[in-house]
């Protein structure tokens, strides 16, 4: 790389800069304070890996994550299907398909803690109000147990984030050349098999995308999960960020939060990053 | 491309100077006033107390008082953190009993020789007394029990006064219950299981106070919590659950108070004085006439928990003579004529304070309980005293599971003596 002159690092400066400030810094600063019992104001001893060890043997972190991918995956599963199945739909060549990809984007503009509360109406009074007019037990009492605030998240997330992940499929989905499918329609394969061995490998790409803005993002949720369930009942919908927080903030251990933060953020990176190259190998190239 | 780089430098110059300008401290106030920076989190008087702090400000011309307001339970307390973090000092902030006092501790001034802290109600100064020392004055009282309604009392045929023990209560809640369809309401209670507040903070208190001898203090420094009047509790528990309205895990505090109590659907609610302002703006008629105020019954007696919320604290980072005028404001709002005033009119306040009349006190509500706390009969908060966050995560919780069936009850009380004994002792 010849150009990498002095010129280069100029131009790079202002972005090394705010990187280093913003995230880098923070990151090892926050790293450091993990082994110390910071609470906020006050460093009086480093405490090395204590904050670590107690960790695993906290049981609320232990619910909490597991609560976490237990979330995700059913919200990744749940996302990505609607998500393309939207795509699809919008890229046939039906007349209103500008205006249904507004309008299945629409929710991602909304802030997910005001989401957060108009789910909790419809949770709470519109599906009770519903279900007592139909005689349906199973739409009354929602968020008021672990099953109904689990599948009220779910829902609450892939209503928001299924028309995002539509816009990365319709956009992979429309590059898909029009004459390697007309050339296998023509060799005699039909909808589902056009589907499944043209489209799917050639959208591939997208997967990567997709699975990774959802899987970050259902990892690391907090907006939503503390507006709707504010993780009751008795804290079993309470994902790790909140947990961190919660740490953090109304019991302040400053220090013992930020080593639970180091391992979320260790995990979410390793998992996302698996993800990411074991997908990419499977991305086919024209 | 000379040109752009010298503009490019100069641009960069100018942009982090701005943004050092942005850092200089603004402490020093111009010439000989003294400003005073009062960090406070009640917005819900702001408007009140920024008026106040202006009439103070027109008696005294060389002091100015900047206010800001930061609303909320812990957003106060970060944005404090923040604060002290980045060396800017309040002269003035709240805290909230012995855990922001022993937290904040280096940072606290001796108020015992205020006229405000002397002119302070028997047992309001508990939890900021350390050694003697006076390290916060308190904002005002609350209490809080059974509000209740007075119309739908009235048609069942029910005096609140009588209902000074469980079984008077439970007598009545049937009572009630059983004529439903006719005082057209959908539940007795409306018990929200959701705001683990109401059930860690307030329900529990009531039985807890007497093990600690109703001092904040005590509970602060208790290993551990022994649940002497569980028995009571859990009956005061799966009584609001069994007769309010359903799901209680779901219902909160905004369906509690502004719908179903305010729209007349409920009798009674188990919350404060705070609810007057929000009943209210529902219905003014409901709130002057029809709600009155009656303890939760504990061994048969009718006590009113009454406790400080929020204190004021003087911080002595700050330069003598700002503290010193700091002082000088904090007495003149709760001890001058004008203060007076503005406390019980303006900012409608339960006074912690002696040398107020209480015939002016704004609402029902908290005339009702000033009477009780004027008798003495009242229950200290000593929830305030308990280790950080046992309320709300660890016994709020619990009672979650509890009434979801998911915990029965003796295991809810050995959870919770456990979890009390694992904070204290630091695990």
């Amino acid at each position: 790389m010849k150009n990498r002159d002095l010129s280069f690092w100029l131009f790079l400066a202002p972005v090394l800069v705010a990187i280093f400030i913003v995230v880098i810094y923070p990151l090892l600063t926050g790293l450091y304070y993990s082994f110390t019992n910071w609470d906020g104001l006050r460093i009086s001893k480093f405490v090395g890996f204590d904050n670590y060890i107690k960790l695993f043997h906290d049981k609320e972190f232990g619910d909490a994550f597991w609560f976490t991918i237990k979330f995700s995956i059913a919200a990744i599963i749940v996302i990505n299907i609607i998500g393309l199945g939207l795509a699809l739909i919008v890229t046939q060549h039906i007349k209103s398909s500008s205006f249904l990809r507004t309008v299945f984007f629409m929710p991602n503009l909304i802030g997910g803690l005001i989401l957060g509360f108009i789910w909790q109406f419809i949770f709470t009074k519109a599906f009770a109000s519903i279900g007592e007019s139909m005689g349906i037990e199973g739409l009354q009492g929602w968020l008021s147990t672990t099953e109904t605030g689990f599948w009220g998240l779910v829902i609450l997330t892939s209503w928001q984030m299924a028309g995002y992940v539509m816009i990365i499929y319709i956009a992979y989905l429309q590059s898909v050349p029009e004459e390697l499918i007309e050339a296998a329609q023509i060799d005699g394969a039909n909808r589902l098999q056009r589907f499944r061995n043209i489209t799917v490998p050639m959208i591939a790409p997208a997967f990567t995308v997709s699975l990774f803005l959802t899987l970050s993002n259902s990892f690391k949720m907090y907006d939503q999960n503390l507006s709707l369930t504010n993780g009751g009942p008795f804290n079993s919908t309470q994902m790790v960020a909140m947990d961190i927080v919660k740490t953090a903030f109304t019991e302040n251990s400053m220090a013992y939060a930020q080593s639970k933060a180091m391992i979320f953020f260790v995990t979410v990176a390793a998992i996302s990053l698996l993800q990411v190259y074991y997908n990419k190998k499977k991305e086919v190239e024209l | 491309m000379k040109l752009k780089k010298v503009s490019g430098i100069a641009s960069a110059v100018l942009a982090s100077s701005l943004f050092l300008a942005g850092c200089s401290s603004s402490d020093k106030a111009s010439g000989d006033q003294i400003t005073l920076d009062v960090f406070q989190f009640k917005v819900e008087f702001k408007n009140q107390f920024e008026e106040l702090a202006k009439a103070y400000e027109e008696e005294n011309p060389d002091v100015k008082i900047k206010i800001s307001t930061v609303g909320g339970g812990n957003d106060y307390k970060q944005s404090l953190i923040t604060k002290f973090t980045s060396k800017e000092e309040p002269a003035i902030f709240n805290v909230g009993g012995p855990t922001d006092v022993e937290q904040f501790g280096d940072r606290l001034t001796d108020l015992s020789d205020t006229k405000a802290a002397k002119a302070a109600l028997d047992g309001t100064l508990d939890g900021v007394t350390i050694d003697g020392k006076v390290l916060g004055l308190p904002f005002n009282q609350e209490g809080y029990g059974f509000i209740y309604n007075k119309r739908i009392f009235k048609e069942a045929g029910i005096n609140a006064e009588e209902l000074t023990s469980y079984e008077a209560l439970k007598e009545a809640v049937e009572k009630l219950d059983a004529k439903k369809k006719d005082l057209k309401i959908k539940a007795v209670f409306a018990f929200p299981v959701k705001e683990k507040w109401v059930t860690g903070n307030h329900l529990s208190n009531v039985f807890l106070a007497s093990e600690f001898d109703g001092n904040v203090m005590t509970a602060y420094e208790s290993p551990t919590v022994a649940f002497t009047k569980g028995d009571q509790l859990k009956q005061m528990i799966d009584l609001q659950n069994e007769f309010s309205v359903q799901p209680t895990t779901s219902l909160d505090y905004s369906q509690q108070v502004e719908e179903l109590f305010s729209l007349e659907q409920v009798a009674i609610i188990q919350q404060g004085n705070w609810v007057y302002n929000t009943v209210n703006d529902m219905d003014p008629e409901l709130a002057e006439k029809n709600i009155g105020i009656i303890p939760i019954p504990v061994d048969g007696e009718a006590k009113m928990p009454v406790g400080v919320p929020n204190y004021w604290a003087v911080n002595n980072k700050v330069d003598d003579e700002v503290a010193k005028e700091a002082k000088k404001f904090l007495d003149w709002m709760y001890t001058s004529d004008t203060g007076k005033e503005a406390v019980l009119k303006d900012f409608k306040f339960i006074p912690a304070y002696e040398g107020y009349d209480s015939s002016k006190i704004a609402d029902p509500l908290s005339k009702e309980i000033y009477e009780y706390s004027a008798d003495g009969k009242t229950i200290g908060w000593t929830f305030q005293g308990s280790p950080v966050g046992w309320n709300e995560d660890q016994f709020g919780a619990s009672v979650q599971a509890y009434v979801l069936g998911e915990m029965t009850w003796d295991e809810l009380i050995q959870k919770n003596i456990k979890a009390w004994e694992d904070i204290r002792s630091g695990n």
